[in-house]
């Protein structure tokens, strides 16, 4: 199962709630003041927590592919 | 009386959950609404609340940064406990007090900092000074559930012209100073505040930011020490007054909260949800949408009845109107519900003053956790042995609809003063 993640930097306002519900794969890039995701980080976590954050991201910056399908976010 | 005066094509209410929810993430729905009432000389003008779209996002990126986690866990574990029990010390000097009054004033002066105004923490006159004007500026916020909006646009109008000159120009002038320091390289980036007048100074010829207008840095600052204040003291008169009323039927409840912080802060959390600070929110749709199966048309008002999502009983339990700081939610959904609302709009300083979300199950790792400047302010006061005033009741604030907030609450401690 291959996962996939990425933050959408115009939509992404750097709240920072998926860096507190997946540390592993979001870390906040302060010059930008967006967030990133780690795919080391993306591979060693649960896809359900991937998505929680992804449900919780204020803005739905945060896009979650799996095996190819988009399972969170828009195509 | 003044009216809401736009147009709207129709009026859409929602009133359950998952439907305010998705009100709430839709990039359609906007708080651009009546600009007269939050233009004109409000105190909205022109701030990231009224925002949307692109100048929203780059306002909140930057002002976001002063409310990451690091920043947070100084505010509550080294600043606020300094301050905290000093000024208890000083206002709770005698058996009776104001609970409302005593929280306006711990609250301002964290937000002060936050927000970019030096203020001295020790002094209870400067103090008292700011949350006048925290007041003030409450109204012009809620405009829109004002019974004389007439009256509260002159109460802003006057408020602003003297906290501009007395507490904005002074702090902004002394940042400015230390910001051409830096840029001239006589100054480290780390000896530069970290507040939101700091970084709004720092950015503004960022054109995406709109902020050339000086009136408007002055309003956001004035919005982030006005929304640092009166909610969080409206929450703990709020708590109290949820508390004193279980503790007839479930004594004990006080000294719970006294000894234990994880259970305070559940304490806040349910305040929120049942007396969320805005208990309706509005929103315009710029654009035809739909919404949980509701089809909105452009121009239409949205109104978001927050206090009926809260009590969902598929989330909140079979008994959601019952203050149970201990009910079980799953995880996925806020403690707070809508309280602090949900989306590109949701309240900046909902860690601040609601902490990090608590385990599901077990107590907060406390290393990590954030409890909320809330939860702390509870338990000291229950420290001091609060209890209801059984000679004074508690007023509400009447110049709202809103009937969350208070005016005053009258309460009695068991110890006062040097108590510790």
């Amino acid at each position: 199962m291959a996962v996939e993640v990425s933050v959408d930097p115009e939509l992404c306002i750097g709240s920072g709630d998926c860096t507190r519900i997946a540390p592993a794969v979001f870390h906040l890039d302060e010059d930008q003041g967006v967030s990133v995701a780690r795919p080391a980080g993306v591979a060693a976590t649960d896809v359900q927590v991937l998505l929680q954050a992804a449900r919780g991201c204020p803005t739905q910056a945060i896009r979650v592919v799996r095996d190819g399908t988009v399972i969170h976010g828009s195509n | 009386m003044t009216a809401l005066l736009t147009e709207f094509t129709t009026t859409i209410e929602l009133d359950r959950y998952e439907d305010i929810r998705a009100a709430l993430f839709d990039p359609n729905l906007s708080r651009t609404f009546d600009r007269r009432s939050y233009a004109e000389g409000n105190i909205r003008d022109g701030i990231v609340s009224i925002t949307h779209g692109t100048v929203h996002r780059a306002r909140r990126r930057i002002e976001n940064t002063q409310f990451r986690p690091d920043v947070l866990r100084l505010y509550e574990r080294d600043l606020f406990p300094r301050v905290l029990n000093d000024l208890l010390d000083v206002l709770i000097d005698q058996p009776a007090a104001d609970l409302f009054a005593v929280a306006e004033v711990l609250s301002v002066v964290l937000a002060a900092l936050r927000a970019g105004i030096d203020v001295d923490a020790h002094d209870l006159d400067q103090l008292r000074e700011l949350v006048r004007y925290v007041d003030a500026f409450s109204q012009g916020s809620a405009i829109l559930d004002s019974k004389d909006p007439d009256a509260v646009r002159q109460l802003v109008a006057d408020a602003y012209e003297a906290f501009e000159r007395d507490w904005v120009r002074p702090s902004w002038d002394r940042r400015a100073a230390l910001i051409e320091a830096h840029q001239d390289g006589s100054l480290a980036a780390d000896a530069l505040p970290h507040d939101i007048l700091s970084v709004l100074l720092q950015h503004r010829n960022d054109p995406k930011l709109e902020l050339a207008d000086t009136g408007r840095v002055v309003r956001e600052v004035a919005t982030y020490l006005q929304g640092g204040t009166h909610t969080s003291a409206q929450t703990m008169a709020n708590a109290f007054d949820l508390l004193f009323e279980a503790e007839a039927t479930s004594p004990g409840l006080i000294e719970r909260c006294a000894a234990d912080l994880d259970y305070s802060q559940r304490v806040v959390h349910e305040t929120l949800r049942l007396r969320p600070t805005t208990p309706k929110m509005r929103r315009r749709a710029e654009a035809d949408t739909v919404i949980a199966g509701h089809a909105v048309p452009k121009d239409s008002l949205v109104i978001l009845d927050a206090a009926s999502g809260n009590r969902d009983p598929g989330l909140f339990g079979a008994d959601p109107e019952r203050f149970d700081p201990d009910r079980s939610i799953d995880p996925s959904v806020p403690r707070w519900g809508l309280s602090f609302g949900a989306g590109a709009h949701q309240c900046p300083g909902r860690s601040v003053a609601g902490g990090f979300p608590v385990p599901a199950h077990g107590q907060a790792d406390d290393d990590q956790h954030i409890f909320g400047l809330v939860a702390l302010e509870v338990r000291e006061v229950c420290r001091r042995g609060i209890q209801p005033d059984p000679t004074r009741r508690p007023e509400r604030d009447t110049r709202t609809e809103r009937f969350t907030r208070w005016a005053s609450y009258p309460v009695r401690f068991e110890r006062w003063s040097t108590f510790r």
